[in-house]
């Protein structure tokens, strides 16, 4: 969208000072009108270790958030809460609140399944199964139901692999293993994946980290047009990647929240020295 | 100089070549500042001289103790008296013993007479001067050796290569060891086999439905005169393995299951050792257990529904046997189960999979080549088990598919067929290589298959 972070210059904030170092409550706008999920005040242990402190944000429709920030900080184990991935790790402990549409998603009542088939996944890691291409997309679907027929299940492997921008490298080959493909080819097939159970809400955790520019750019489109019917978190370590896919920014520092606001002006006109620091690589 | 004092002698002398050649490698290069013109490092022209030194050293020391003997005893039966030398070869041998032993000091049966006498002091002289010039021989190649090497030590000696290639040659003669053991003890195997295929159609054999090997050893015994159709010992074989794995393979399985996706970490911790116990436990306990508590139950019980059990039944043996091996299965499956990626699980959870469902569409088939080789580790224990069969499954060779009967198998009848004083030469004996044949050729076949399900599934799952 924009390179502005790479221009100090036009980054001055002329306005007012930034917000102290020392200083960890949340900056910008953390909260929106009409939001998908909203968390409050969540706090996240491994056992005895902090990881997630007092963090508060909103998630909006159809919109893509992007979670910024030093290594540790937290970002995979905020977004990690946000289908209860964390609930596969023995000593992970999560406080606070997170509701999707108005519904707590770690009340008793709730249950995990259907949680994360509406609340998808990818992962940092391509993970396909050790299962042919067709079997892969076709696994989520087959374990909700979601096809009545065979045609249906076809059909809902090719659009998903469509919408992955797959479809055309794959289609003559549907029963090869999902694990002789390329690191990109097999990252698109997890999202191919993760959109056939066809979630409302995906969770990327670092999509990209281990692509090449090109399997990169290509995931970055395919996020720019799955916005159009998803909500997305994501998490980059990339900060042109951030400000370009993302409308929102949040940026984590040793596990609190410290600034959060519309891209452009978190790359633009930090308001914390944090971020600042962060983003112009004066961290670490 | 002794052979063991010579030996270590030889071990002093290339310990001794290694501090020589590492000190000439700082020598030739001009000092420890310089090392880096040097092409190995110092520890490795020490190492090459060491090897050079010790390697043909002991050489020489094994071939000569190899030859010795056969060297010395052929000169003193060259030396012995006209009248002695020309006796027959079993009479001749039995002097050269007594020489020997008169040698070695032992107390010989007659009384000592002055040629053996003359002979046996011979015998020592010649053993000196052997040794003597053993000693001289290997230490002067040795101290030669260290001589050569030091002066063709230059920093431009590969060293290291040269030190690495004598390291594969050794390691590839270990490796040998193994492969031409197994090669031998197959040959000889298959060397008895064909003798006594030689008395006993393998046809017969291999299809014959009748097992008892009693022969009359004397003509005019009765009654034994010797079926050896193993059909029976096989399908024995093949009945008690398989009730045993039917025991093993699912709460193997499930055990493995709980252990690594269901248990928290402390009971994993506390339960595994403890599973890994059974396999410690010696089989003849089990074999006691099997026919003291186990066949009793399983016969009252087959009573109480009117049925017909022999007090010592393949079903007891089995089931003793499945207990035996759950480890085998549990323990590795476990382990290759816990191999699986997180992340992997991570992925069928995100999609909204329930854990069972992960366990059974993700878990175990990435798992699954480990799983099939810890089964087939656990078949191969099954078929060679013998203890627990001889105790609790009997002796009679019967051709039943009913596991309520007494049957017998390979293993247990190959250790009835040797146990106690026998011919060497009778088809009853020889009978048990045949089997152990089978038994071989078995297993390998096994192994094969296993080796060829497990790349199979790796192509397909990695
Ligand atoms: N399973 C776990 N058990 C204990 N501590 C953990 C666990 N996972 C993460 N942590 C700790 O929690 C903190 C946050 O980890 P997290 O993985 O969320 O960081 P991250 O921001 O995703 O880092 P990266 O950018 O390197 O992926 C780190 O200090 C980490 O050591
Ligand atoms: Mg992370």
């Amino acid at each position: 969208m924009n390179n502005e972070a790479n221009q100090p210059a036009k980054r001055s904030n002329p306005g007012g000072l930034r917000v102290d170092r020392e200083n960890r409550e949340t900056v910008g706008e953390p909260f929106i009108e009409d939001p998908r999920m909203t968390c409050r005040n969540v706090d996240v242990f491994y056992g005895d270790k902090h990881a997630i402190i007092n963090v508060s944000l909103d998630i909006g429709k159809n919109e893509v958030i992007s979670m910024i920030g030093p290594s540790g900080c937290g970002k995979s184990t905020f977004i990690r809460c946000l289908n209860r991935m964390n609930d596969t790790i023995d000593t992970c402990r999560v406080r606070g609140q997170i509701k999707l549409d108005g519904r707590d998603i770690y009340d008793e009542s709730i249950d995990v399944v259907p949680l994360r088939a509406q609340v998808g996944m990818v992962f940092q890691k391509p993970n396909p199964f050790p299962k042919s291409i067709y079997q892969n997309v076709a696994y989520g679907p087959r374990i909700h139901g979601l096809a009545q027929s065979k045609e249906e299940l076809d059909e809902i492997v090719e659009t998903s692999l469509r919408k992955a921008g797959l479809w055309d490298e794959v289609k003559d080959r549907l029963d090869q293993p999902g694990t002789a493909l390329s690191g990109g080819q097999q990252q698109r097939l997890c999202i191919a994946r993760a959109i056939a159970v066809s979630p409302e809400i995906i969770l990327m955790d670092e999509p990209c980290s281990a692509l090449d520019p090109i399997a990169t750019a290509r995931i970055e489109n395919l996020i720019d047009e799955l916005r159009h019917n998803y909500t997305i978190a994501i998490v980059t370590h990339s900060m042109q990647q951030a400000s370009r896919v993302s409308q929102r920014t949040a940026y984590f520092h040793l596990g609190d929240l410290i600034e959060i606001g519309p891209t452009e002006i978190i790359f633009t006109n930090p308001k914390h020295q944090l971020t600042e620091d962060y983003i112009t690589g004066r961290f670490g | 100089m002794a052979p063991s004092t010579l030996f270590l002698s030889i071990l002093v002398l290339a310990v001794a070549a290694y501090v020589i050649g590492r000190k000439r490698s700082y020598s030739v290069v001009g000092g420890a500042r310089k090392l880096r013109e040097l092409h190995s490092r110092p520890t490795y022209y020490g190492m090459l001289t060491a090897l050079g030194c010790g390697i043909p050293a002991l050489l020489i020391l094994g071939i000569w103790q190899a030859f010795e003997e056969t060297v010395i005893t052929r000169l003193i039966t060259a030396g012995l008296p006209e009248n002695i030398r020309t006796l027959p070869e079993s009479r001749l041998n039995l002097i050269i013993n007594d020489v020997k032993n008169l040698v070695s000091g032992n107390i010989v049966s007659k009384e000592v007479d002055p040629a053996m006498q003359a002979a046996a002091d011979h015998y020592t002289r010649l053993q000196s001067i052997s040794h003597a010039s053993m000693a001289v021989v290997c230490l002067v190649l040795g101290i030669m050796a260290i001589a050569i090497i030091r002066k063709i030590i230059t920093p431009k000696l590969r060293a290291r290569n040269a030190v690495e290639t004598v390291t594969k040659i050794i390691l590839v003669a270990c490796s040998s060891i193994a492969i031409f053991t197994t090669l031998g003890i197959v040959l000889s195997v298959l060397f008895e086999a064909i003798r006594f295929f030689k008395a006993v159609a393998v046809t017969e054999f291999l299809f014959g439905l009748q097992w008892s090997p009693q022969m009359a050893i004397r003509a005019d015994q009765v009654g034994s005169s010797g079926a050896f159709g193993a059909v029976p010992v096989f399908a024995g074989t093949l009945m008690i393995s398989a009730i045993a794995m039917t025991v093993a393979v699912p709460v193997g399985l499930m055990s493995a299951i709980y252990l690594s996706e269901y248990a928290t970490s402390k009971v994993r911790a506390a339960a595994k050792p403890l599973m890994e116990i059974l396999a410690g436990i010696p089989t003849v306990v089990y074999g006691f257990f099997a026919a003291l508590t186990v066949a009793p139950v399983i016969r009252d019980s087959g009573g109480l529904m009117g049925l017909d059990v022999s007090s010592e039944s393949a079903l007891a043996a089995g089931v003793v046997m499945g207990i035996m091996i759950i480890p085998f299965v549990s323990s590795l499956s476990d382990d290759v189960i816990n191999a699986v990626p997180q992340v992997l699980r991570d992925g069928a959870y995100g999609l909204g999979a329930t854990r069972s469902e992960t366990i059974r569409n993700v878990v175990i088939p990435a798992a699954l080549p480990g799983i099939v080789g810890s089964i087939l580790l656990a078949v191969s224990r099954a078929i060679g088990e013998t203890m627990i069969v001889v105790m609790a499954a009997g002796l009679a060779a019967n051709l039943t598919a009913n596991p309520l009967q007494t049957v017998t198998t390979v293993t247990v009848q190959i250790v009835t067929l040797l146990v106690g004083d026998q011919e060497f030469d009778s088809p009853k004996t020889l009978a048990a290589f045949a089997l152990g044949l089978v038994l071989f050729v078995a297993t390998l076949f096994l192994n094969i298959i296993a080796l060829h399900v497990v790349r199979k599934y790796r192509e397909q799952y990695e």
